[in-house]
């Protein structure tokens, strides 16, 4: 294990020590990335509420996107094991869904149960990448974006727009489908198109199955908004420092509240992989990071911590986006002695000796 | 008219939450400045960030604005706050009367949820004015907004009732609008994307949406009666609806019974 202290190499029990005193004087201290095991994020909860830290998941603005939308409207959702059972019809919207695995194995399976069970099965793409590795059929945006253009293919599917257009047939394919799956990435498309194409789906609900699947965030964000909703009854961004949980996607973005001078003090929490804030190194901050990354070197913060990595160097529960759940992750290698849990229980246990208010 | 006066600019945001001019009024000024306001573990209270000066009349005025300063006017239902200079977040959140004057510029989600009363803001406004906050069914529900400056992207975004006048806003006005009217000289691109019912009437515009259909030049008696209706908030953009205008039906992604207005030829 690995700790740096202002540039120099520590111990870990002193860096903890020199955490514990940056954070107990702090009077707005921000947590963010959360990118971690759940044991992890949980600590960091628990240690928030204590010294009155908000909370900001690195995920943050790809989860707003998707819960800003849900929040208002709710949605018609499934999960990708329904969808390679049962999807005779599978829209993929945008590119980021192509990075992934899932559409390669519904593209090369068929429908196994349900309504469409031994049909073919579509694989169509709206603005995406068409890297051929798939056979689908593709439907350009030309120079407008994801957006607009579930807008406008919307517009097809309700009747007011008819005609012979790209668009028009792929509303033709969609109203024809007996279980249809859209998979997409709330952060790409954003929250508007999120909110426009969960409305897509009710209008396409009228006569058929048409359900979304929106793909997870690769930093926990799925596991965070779970742990935050049990532990605050809040999505994510909450801030303690009113003794409860405050709820305000706004004034707890933490790239805001760094540019706006509000915080004096940061936790950035990234035992799993996570990009790196680039305002880190603007302001006292603590650093935990996993083992043997790129940002386990004494530049990445005033005060750096190295913890075991989940499903490398240590155990834990993370977000499975497969099964669409959080699921434990054994070590693979050679378990380390400190984890971020007790890194940050740690840091916790100190700020109660040093009496900091709460 | 009692008055606060700002001692220096706050360290953290401040929470103006029901500090109206009608809650105020039944105070002491010792009971005033415990009030709590700041939002950190500190615990500031309105005594330490502003100079108190009550006179329990249905008027405040807060001297020497701050972007920190949030929740101004929200809750408002009776009397009026003037505020001279800026304003943060949620300027008149759920305001249900009476009048506010910010000077100066306001942050993100002014007048969100504002059902009744006048907000005026005589600098710029940020994103989302009139605009719903995170759950909300709404943004602006009844209540008059005038902008004298700039808005932001999104102004009016879910905004279900009420107007917004403004010089010039920024892209997706009216987006997702339930219904309601902005009148702006100028807007961004995408007017009205996903919006359901209402009407924005622009002077000039960027990029319409490709589901946005041109039904003609009618002559429209709503056109004028709007024109008598925001005359006697003194508006400036009232010339735009003098001469003939070219009518948009849309968002037709939804169920279109929106309308853009903007001036023919």
């Amino acid at each position: 294990m690995a700790a740096w202290v202002k540039g120099n190499a520590a111990d870990t029990d002193a860096a903890v020590d020199a955490a514990a005193t940056l954070l107990a004087t702090a009077r707005t201290p921000v947590f963010a990335g959360l990118s971690a095991e759940l044991a992890a994020v949980r600590a960091a909860y628990r240690l928030a509420d204590r010294i009155g830290a908000s909370l900001d998941p690195a995920a943050g603005d790809s989860l707003y996107a998707e819960l800003g939308s849900i929040s208002a409207s709710g949605a018609l959702t499934t999960t990708a094991p329904e969808a390679l059972g049962r999807a005779d019809t599978v829209l993929v919207i945008g590119k980021r869904p192509w990075d992934g695995d899932l559409v390669a194995e519904l593209a090369k399976t068929k429908p196994v149960r349900g309504r469409a069970a031994g049909a073919d099965r579509s694989v169509l793409s709206l603005g995406g990448s068409a890297n051929g590795s798939s056979r689908h059929v593709a439907y350009g945006v030309g120079n407008a974006s994801l957006d607009v253009a579930i807008g406008h293919l919307r517009a097809f599917v309700r009747g007011n727009y008819a005609g012979e257009e790209a668009f028009g047939d792929l509303a033709k394919r969609l109203l024809a489908a007996k279980f249809g799956v859209v998979i997409y990435d709330a952060g790409e498309i954003g929250e508007a198109g999120t909110d426009m194409l969960l409305g897509l789906l009710k209008d396409l609900a009228e006569t058929t199955r048409v359900f979304a699947l929106p793909l997870a965030d690769p930093f926990q964000g799925r596991a965070v908004t779970q742990l935050a909703a049990w532990t605050t009854g809040q999505a994510p961004r909450v801030g303690f420092g009113r003794h409860l949980p405050e709820h305000d996607p706004w004034r707890f973005d933490s790239a805001r509240q760094v540019a706006a001078g509000e915080v004096d003090a940061a936790l950035w929490l990234a035992s799993l992989p996570s990009p790196r804030p680039d305002w880190l190194g603007s302001l006292p901050a603590i650093a935990i990071v996993g083992e043997g990354s790129a940002d386990a070197r004494p530049e990445t913060a005033e005060i750096v911590i190295t913890v075991g990595v989940p499903g490398s160097s240590a155990g834990g529960a993370v977000w499975n986006e497969r099964r669409g759940v959080i699921g434990y992750v054994e070590a693979t290698g050679k378990a380390v002695a400190d984890t971020a849990a007790s890194v940050i229980a740690g840091i916790a246990k100190k700020v109660e000796e040093k009496g900091a208010s709460c | 008219m009692s008055t606060l006066t700002l001692r220096s600019e706050p360290v953290e945001r401040i929470d103006l939450l029901n500090i109206t001019p009608k809650a105020l009024s039944s105070l002491s000024h010792a009971d005033a400045a415990k009030l709590p306001v700041g939002t950190s573990r500190r615990g500031l209270t309105l005594g330490d960030i502003f100079a108190i000066k009550l006179d329990g009349s249905n008027s405040l005025t807060i001297e020497g604005g701050s972007a920190r300063l949030d929740r101004v006017g929200a809750a408002l239902s009776e009397g009026s706050i003037r505020v001279e200079g800026n304003v943060g977040q949620r300027l008149g959140e759920g305001m249900a009367g009476g009048s506010l004057m910010v000077t100066g510029s306001a942050g993100p989600f002014a007048g969100t949820g504002a059902t009744g009363g006048i907000i005026t803001i005589e600098g710029d406004a940020g994103d989302h004015a009139g605009g719903a906050v995170y759950a909300a069914k709404a943004g602006l529900d009844g209540a008059t907004l005038i902008i004298n400056g700039s808005a932001g992207d999104k102004l009016g975004d879910r905004m279900r009732r009420g107007i917004i006048l403004v010089q010039k806003a920024g892209a997706r006005v009216g987006q997702r609008m339930i219904a309601g009217t902005i009148v702006a000289g100028v807007v961004g691109d995408e007017p009205g994307y996903g919006m359901r019912r209402g009407t924005i009437v622009a002077g000039s515009h960027g990029t319409l949406l490709p589901t946005f259909a041109e039904t003609g030049t009618p002559d429209l008696v709503f056109l004028r009666l709007l024109a008598r209706s925001i005359g006697t908030l003194g508006a400036k953009n009232l010339d735009l609806l003098k001469g003939p205008m070219r009518r948009y039906s849309g968002d037709l992604a939804t169920i279109g019974k929106g309308e853009l207005f903007t001036p023919a030829g």
